[in-house]
């Protein structure tokens, strides 16, 4: 079945591969050009004294070039797109499941070993374009410490090698269930879509219990390294936070109290608030936990794609073919 | 008499519409049996069956010895030829030989390039290139090359012209000729299955009508033609498969069950071809659903 899975998908490889290693020498000389600008001007900053700020005024990489990197977030649904969905639709639909699968093999070895060599295929594509724009991004997230920011946590690391090994699940098991492969191919591109935002944008700030942090407005209180927001504002300690007014007299939305009123300079204003119990805070997920989420949201995938599979062979074992 | 394929009641039903309905046959092993009957008359579906590739609703079927079922063993010793001929259409035969040697414990790949060069058929173009008649033949030395027991063929003559015809057929007698293998075929020619097969199992209306040697077949039915009679005395002792009766005569063919002893009817020995379409027509007749008299006639017509 290996020599069977390389014949039929060989060519698929070969596009693939030219595809990466245009990508490869692309990003290899953007990406040593972004390096040495980030590091002279790192150099000049320090004579200076000046790489405060450094962030946004320093151009790293031609927008178009910015745009291909985010655009990476697409690749590891490609190939559960375009080899994952036919794999088994395909067979059925032009009937050589018929002949496949009355040779000396089983079905279940059959797609034991096809959807293997596809799955490690799916996973060493998206491991290398992630590490690659990992590598690329290097000088941009130090510069911006953005590494948990949407657009770059999904494209960096090994998130993009767990989407991978989903989509590719999920393209076979949508492949054996519908049997058909235009309607498997739409359902594994909207599978990906509908599971892929909302776990990005709602479950990911909650995988771990965030840290919260409450400062007085006196001193102003960020967290150090990329970290990953989940909300901030303001409470008052010991009463209830007085509802957002489109009063005259406000602090970031907070309608400051009559008592605090006259104070005339802003800096007395905010002594007035902490003085009357206002504070501050942040709820976030320090920088500490970039690996951990990286882990826990490719767990998360990984599981998901063993589901698929397992009722892929489910399916395929028991349905006649 | 080892038995090759044996089904009890084997029954086949998807959602509202039965293919196959209480089959109950026997094919003995070495015999090449053809599988006849109208479209839709549940022939490819016993096959499938037998293959392993669908399960039956009911019933049961015991090929050599043992249950259709997905296990190496059992897929070594079946060779099925699918009718619409599945090959994968980019890869050249070549491809498929070498295919074959990985996913098949016996494989004899030369005998495939033998009789493909055999027959000019070129084996390193895509088999997309190759015409209806020269796939089929790639496929069927595909199937051949699995060394099989039990040789499946579903309308496996449906691609050719006469001449591959008769070359397929006398590849699929030498292939039987050492008495080991089995083979099954569906076909509409019934020519063609006079010409090689021994055995003849007749399905109409997913039930079986006939099943047995050919040669017991044509022994065991005669036409009877007498002038307008009753024929109460001849169903008492004989069934009548089907009768004709005009104002001067009445023709019936009947399976016999002892000598016609009536001087009455003039006794005929009827053709395979008569057979077959006797059953098929009471069929229709019965139904109202079949067409195989039809179909056959016009298969029958431009063979």
């Amino acid at each position: 079945m290996t020599w069977v899975t390389w014949r039929l998908y060989r060519n698929q490889g070969a596009l693939s591969a030219a595809l990466l290693a245009a990508l490869t020498v692309l990003l290899l000389i953007t990406g040593l050009h972004a390096a040495q600008t980030w590091h002279s001007a790192l150099t000049e900053c320090t004579r200076d004294n000046s790489c405060a700020n450094l962030d946004g005024s320093l151009t790293l990489a031609n927008s178009v070039v910015g745009f291909l990197v985010v655009a990476t977030s697409a690749v590891p649904l490609l190939p559960g797109l375009f080899w994952g969905a036919p794999m088994v639709a395909r067979e059925l639909e032009t009937g050589t499941n018929q002949f496949s699968w009355t040779q000396g093999i089983t079905r279940r070895r059959w797609l034991a070993v096809g959807a293997g060599w596809l799955i490690l295929a799916a996973a060493v594509l998206a491991g290398a374009v992630s590490a690659l724009v990992t590598w690329w991004s290097g000088p941009n997230a130090a510069m911006q410490a953005n590494a948990f920011a949407a657009n770059r946590f999904d494209i960096t690391d090994i998130v993009p090698v767990g989407y991978a090994i989903f989509a590719m699940a999920l393209g076979i098991c949508a492949g054996t269930l519908l049997r058909r492969t235009i309607p498997a191919m739409a359902v594994t591109l909207a599978g990906f879509v509908a599971l892929r935002v909302p776990i990005a944008q709602l479950l990911r700030p909650h995988y771990l219990t965030p840290v919260t942090v409450y400062y007085k407005l006196t001193t102003p209180f960020l967290p150090t390294g990329p970290y990953l927001g989940v909300s901030q504002g303001y409470v008052v300690t010991n009463g209830k936070l007085p509802a957002a007014a489109a009063s005259s007299f406000n602090f970031n939305g907070v309608p400051i109290p009559a008592v605090c009123r006259p104070q005339a300079s802003p800096g007395t204003v905010l002594s007035c608030l902490t003085a009357h119990g206002y504070r501050g805070y942040v709820t976030y997920q320090p920088a500490s936990r970039f690996w951990a989420f990286q882990g826990i949201e490719t767990g998360i995938y990984l599981a998901l794609a063993a589901v698929l599979l397992a009722a892929a062979f489910w399916v395929l074992r028991r349905r006649d073919a | 008499m080892t038995v090759a394929v044996e089904t009890n009641a084997l029954t086949k039903r998807y959602r509202q519409v039965t293919a196959l309905s209480d089959c109950t046959v026997s094919v003995p092993q070495g015999r090449i049996s053809a599988l006849v009957g109208p479209n839709g008359a549940g022939k490819t579906t016993l096959l499938r069956l037998l293959t392993g590739l669908a399960t039956p609703t009911s019933g049961q079927a015991a090929v050599l010895g043992g249950t259709p079922r997905q296990d190496p063993a059992y897929l070594a010793e079946i060779g099925f030829l699918a009718q619409e001929i599945p090959l994968y259409r980019r890869l050249t035969a070549h491809d498929h030989i070498k295919l074959g040697a990985h996913v098949n414990q016996r494989w004899d790949g030369e005998s495939v390039r033998a009789r493909l060069a055999g027959l000019k058929i070129p084996l390193d173009r895509p088999v997309s290139t190759l015409s209806g008649g020269q796939r089929a033949q790639v496929a069927l030395a595909l199937t051949l090359a699995k060394q099989p027991r039990l040789l499946l063929l579903d309308e496996p003559l449906a691609a050719l012209d006469p001449l591959a015809r008769r070359n397929f057929l006398a590849a699929l007698a030498e292939a039987a000729a050492d008495g080991d293998l089995t083979i099954m075929l569906s076909s509409h020619l019934i020519a063609d299955i006079e010409r090689v097969c021994d055995h003849l199992i007749l399905l109409a209306s997913s039930q079986v009508q006939l099943c047995g040697d050919i040669e017991t077949l044509l022994a065991e039915h005669r036409i009877l033609v007498g002038p307008r009679k009753d024929t109460t005395a001849i169903a008492r002792t004989h069934t009548i498969v089907q009768q004709e009766i005009t104002a001067r005569q009445t023709t019936l063919l009947v399976r016999l069950n002892g000598p016609v002893i009536d001087p009455a009817w003039a006794v005929e020995e009827p053709n395979l071809e008569e057979i077959l379409l006797g059953y098929m027509s009471q069929d229709q007749a019965g139904t109202g659903t079949g067409t195989g008299q039809a179909r056959l006639s016009k298969v029958g017509g431009d063979r």
